[in-house]
């Protein structure tokens, strides 16, 4: 069980990961809306794992990433992605990300990714 | 699709902040600002495909789908922006609208059928000789930024093992080559990959079937190398030394030490909770609340009567600091329920566009003040009235680029829409710089359509000759178009935003171009009164309609027809008796002329009570439309008191 933040553009989204994670048992340390958001935040919380959108305005979720594995090198971030975003994922995983989840979200797929990612 | 209910009140309202900003961006994208506006389109129609997908809606999701491989040949540059292809994307949005619509009312976007527009997509892209590459994606983030490898292990050679592994990733892994990424990236964490199959540049590219072959350097142990290598659907991880150990020590998962050491650092920092900033509240909630700080108003009105009858002097007090919460809470409600013009604001670049188009016409618009505020309720119909002026302003006022250019004007129209707080009021401007108003067409055609009789129209001012086109029934346009005479008419318009309490005024410069000013007050829930007595029933007359308060002489009253009259200041004035409400008054004294647009009268009445800024309730829908009553307030003392139309009575 982990304290995580969530970075997502859409409220929406942000819901649907927020109350999946809380079925799993995990606490929600904050959310932020995009990637400089998410920077700030994780630097203000300090949370045991991200999830981390891509497309986000401001500063999308590869270069808020790398800003936070550059503060963190132990951060655990898990990218949100979608079908045909492959490109991107692996790019965010060469800059440290350690999973990735995929839209729209099965709960036991993203719960299992959040607990294989916090234990390791 | 059950689980997802509690999210479609969310879904709706955030895919129609995307639906609004991908159709600003459309526009943007035409007008030639590129890169942003691209950007912006990816981001909305990458949110609406995401959010449709998570909901279940999959014609929603199709069709954003389709859009979205288009914007992606438009961004790599293989394809020019043409006012067809944006037609094109127009009308998808338009639909993900009416999907959206359909999602809202409770439906899953079935009913609204994308082939159409799919196909249309699909054709554009063929036409172009364009497959969209299998998904190529034009990376959003400069490639050349390697990122920083994950800090190798640090070998000491001499304690290393080499082993073999073999990985199979899960064949239902949608991404199985970046679940192959992950592992590999694991295990550099823990030792040094000598050879693998297939290499690391194959996966980039992704080659990959499932099953991968390494051959990793390590002193961390058969076991630490396992777990770095599993993970989410990794289904199988295999592993045996290649090369015997000199010394071979089960160190500790270097990985497992350091979060026991972030572990605590975590438990030390203080908890600190989100700060929850803006939340969003269905407006019914909101309505339900104003219409509860009203009761509160009339109750506490009440209670001071109560504590002033029986002068209790403790409750007297009380209610003075339940009076000041009840007072802010009031203002502050107001202010909750102000949105900004925003709103409809931005809808309006794209019917410019369409209108202009339609018509063959070349237009400049341009948006100042959408910061502006208004009470929701006056929002709501403003709406429509603005729609179609703006309409107008482009159908009927803007030339055609050829008659501009002979008229020794640029080819392209300006229009500008403007808004700003002045005072009490909001003023909404409305400029063109088009052929202004023809005063000799539209006399021409008020005397074609009955209004007024050549003779009259002969003696007509402009300001009387414009007036006409409020007039119901009256339309300069030579034919019906598909754009703005849609059988509504300035009159429809006008009537519209006088509902809302609000003027509308028009200034013409023939060939120069119109203004049109609609004055607004920011809200309609509250309304300045005169409470008056007649035959011992209250009534209330909003201040803004009342022009004078006279002494009324019975002997001085005129009988012309069947009505009555006085004359007052050189004028004549018809007396309004409100006997049909309240019966007969024989101690009528005092008058209160009223005024609706140039037409005046008066009301007689027997006392003038006083000012009072009160809370207009609408009656319920069992009354009906009651000419001559807008609503009913409640007074302090509990009595409710009919607040006179004076638009429908004059």
């Amino acid at each position: 069980m982990g304290k995580i933040l969530i970075v997502d553009d859409t409220l929406f989204m942000r819901t649907l990961l927020k109350n999946i994670l809380f079925s799993g048992g995990h606490t929600i340390a904050g959310e932020a809306g995009d990637g400089e958001e998410g920077i700030a935040k994780y630097k203000e919380l300090k949370p045991d794992l991200v999830t981390m959108d891509i497309v986000m305005p401001k500063l999308n979720g590869i270069e808020a990433l790398k800003a936070i594995k550059e503060f963190d090198p132990a951060a655990r971030i898990v990218m949100c992605t979608a079908v045909g975003q492959e490109q991107m994922v692996k790019l965010a995983i060469k800059s440290g990300a350690k999973g990735y989840i995929i839209k729209p979200f099965q709960a036991p797929k993203v719960l299992e990714e959040v607990k294989n990612v916090l234990a390791s | 699709m059950s689980e997802f209910e509690a999210y479609r009140g969310l879904f709706v309202a955030e895919s129609r902040e995307n639906h609004e900003n991908l159709v600003k961006n459309l526009l943007l994208l035409e007008l030639g600002s590129y890169q942003d506006a691209i950007d912006e389109i990816f981001r909305s129609i990458h949110t609406l495909k995401g959010a449709s997908a998570s909901m279940g809606f999959a014609n929603m999701e199709h069709l954003c789908h389709s859009m979205e491989d288009v914007f992606q040949l438009i961004r790599s540059g293989t394809a020019e922006i043409s006012p067809e292809l944006v037609n094109l994307l127009l009308a998808c949005s338009d639909l993900i609208e009416q999907m959206l619509d359909d999602v809202e009312a409770g439906g899953d976007s079935s009913s609204k059928n994308p082939a159409e527009q799919v196909n249309a997509l699909k054709e554009w892209i063929e036409q172009r000789g364009g497959t969209i590459k299998a998904k190529t994606e034009v990376p959003v983030i400069p490639t050349e930024a390697q990122p920083p490898e994950e800090p190798a292990r640090d070998i000491r050679t001499e304690n290393c093992v080499e082993y073999g592994m073999q990985i199979t990733v899960a064949s239902e892994c949608i991404m199985k080559d970046v679940r192959a990424m992950l592992a590999l990236g694991n295990l550099k964490s823990v030792g040094t990959i000598l050879s693998m199959n297939p290499t690391m540049e194959a996966i980039d590219e992704g080659k990959f079937d499932g099953r991968l072959e390494l051959v990793i350097a390590s002193d961390a142990g058969e076991e630490a190398l396992k777990t770095a290598a599993s993970g989410t659907e990794i289904t199988e991880v295999v592993i045996s030394p290649v090369k015997k150990p000199d010394v071979v020590t089960a160190n500790e998962v270097p990985g497992s030490l350091k979060k026991t050491e972030t572990d605590k650092k975590q438990s030390q920092a203080p908890d600190k909770t989100r700060e929850i900033k803006n939340l969003r509240v269905d407006i019914h909630q909101l309505d339900h609340i104003m219409n509860l700080v009203e009761d509160l108003v009339i109750n506490r009105g009440r209670l001071k009567q109560i504590a002033e009858q029986h002068k209790i002097k403790e409750m007297d007090e009380a209610i003075g600091m339940v009076d000041r919460s009840v007072s802010e809470l009031q203002n502050l409600m107001m202010i909750i329920r102000m949105i900004p013009l925003n709103q409809i604001f931005n809808r309006l670049p794209r019917v410019v566009r369409d209108v202009a188009q339609y018509d063959g016409k070349d237009v400049d618009f341009f948006i100042e003040g959408g910061e502006t505020e208004l009470d929701r309720s006056v929002m709501d119909g403003l709406n429509d009235p603005l729609l179609h002026l703006i309409r107008n302003a482009v159908n009927h006022g803007i030339e055609s680029p050829d008659s501009r250019e002979k008229a020794g004007k640029p080819r392209k129209g300006y229009v500008k829409l403007s808004a700003h707080r002045d005072r009490d009021n909001v003023i909404i401007e409305l400029i063109d710089d088009g052929a202004g108003i023809n005063v000799d067409k539209v006399k021409a055609k008020g005397i074609e359509r009955g209004l007024i009789s050549a003779e009259v129209a002969e003696t007509f001012t402009t300001e009387q000759a414009i007036d006409l086109l409020f007039q119901p029934g009256f339309s300069t346009a030579d034919k019906i178009s598909d754009i703005s005479g849609r059988g509504v008419g300035l009159d429809v318009v006008k009537r519209s935003i006088e509902a809302l309490k609000g003027t509308i005024r028009v200034e013409t410069n023939p060939g120069k171009g119109s203004r049109f000013e609609l004055l607004l007050p920011p809200t309609m829930a509250i309304v300045d009164v005169m409470i008056v007595r007649i035959n011992d029933k209250r009534f209330g007359i909003p201040i803004s309609s009342i022009v004078e308060v006279a002494n009324f002489k019975r002997d001085e009253t005129h009988q012309i027809g069947k009505g009555e009259a006085i004359l007052l200041r050189d004028e004549v004035l018809q007396i309004l008796w409100l006997n049909e409400m309240v019966g007969v008054s024989k101690s009528c004294e005092i008058l209160i002329v009223v005024q609706y647009q140039k037409r005046k009268c008066c009301i007689p009445v027997d006392v003038v009570e006083g000012k009072q800024e009160v809370v207009v309730k609408p009656l319920s829908g069992f009354i009906g439309n009651t000419r001559g009553v807008s609503g009913v307030t409640i007074l302090g003392d509990g009595g409710v008191v009919p607040v006179i139309d004076v638009n429908t009575i004059v």
